[in-house]
């Protein structure tokens, strides 16, 4: 695996924990809406 | 499914999109030490939210000052700490290109030295806000000084840097053509652009709905 591959690995990572989390907060919101 | 969950899987795709365009469609740029100008896609965008997110809690501010409404002051700061939150990523990735380019993470160049006065303007913010108890003292304050904070961002953020001589490169806004960007390079940024503009969105928008369940449990408890 290149340097430039493992970077991207790595940034493509922290975007899927970031959407997790947000889309996980956001239904959590939703339900305390209701 | 409803139509803000399509959007989210929507925004989730496009951003996967635009990380993968970002390291293998575009070649690396002309005139910058290895990959480092791919860095472009996601330190502009993250400087850009922090522009846009610190003229959305002025706006906010000047509104929660005419009307009153703690939605306007609730706003007004979840759209700051956005602001903030995004100067700090734009600095980071701005010093991660400095060591690749310049070899040093910090030079005090006059766009380090800009956007770290405008993140403790912004830090002082918060400090004024967790200073007040009063929460109607505590919006007014905070909208007041929110206002006279972002008189600042367009002398911090676009002038001081373009006065002083600068090792900061300026691909984006020149009029020279032979040092703009190439269409490839363009089109990714855009993409990028509107990408993050999208993610931005969705942070405020969670980030108020929170905070406004906060302000109604505690209205209940009084």
């Amino acid at each position: 695996m290149t340097d430039l591959t493992g970077i991207m690995a790595v940034t493509m990572i922290i975007w899927i924990g970031l959407f997790a989390y947000v889309y996980r907060l956001d239904r959590k919101v939703s339900r305390l809406e209701d | 499914m409803r139509v803000t969950d399509i959007l989210k899987w929507f925004l989730f795709v496009w951003l996967a999109v635009v990380i993968i365009a970002a390291f293998f469609y575009v070649r690396p740029a002309e005139g910058f030490i290895g990959e480092s100008s791919r860095i472009v896609f996601f330190h502009v965008p993250m400087a850009w939210i922090a522009v846009l997110a610190f003229l959305v809690s002025c706006i906010t501010s000047v509104m929660y000052l005419r009307r009153r409404d703690p939605k306007d002051d609730i706003r007004a700061s979840v759209s700051a700490g956005l602001g903030l939150l995004f100067a700090v990523l734009a600095t980071t990735t701005g010093a991660v290109f400095a060591r690749i380019m310049w070899n040093a993470y910090w030079n005090w160049d006059p766009r380090q030295t800009s956007i770290t006065i405008l993140l403790l303007i912004y830090a002082a913010y918060f400090a004024l806000r967790s200073a007040v108890a009063d929460p109607e003292k505590r919006a007014t304050l905070s909208a007041v000084y929110s206002i006279l904070a972002f008189v600042t961002v367009p002398f911090l953020m676009f002038i001081v840097p373009r006065i002083y001589f600068s090792l900061h490169p300026d691909v984006i806004t020149n009029a020279d053509p032979d040092n703009s960007l190439d269409p490839a390079h363009l089109k990714v940024l855009l993409a990028s652009l509107a990408g993050f503009t999208g993610l931005s969105v969705w942070l405020y928008s969670v980030g108020t709905r929170i905070e406004e369940i906060r302000h109604r449990r505690r209205q209940e408890v009084l």
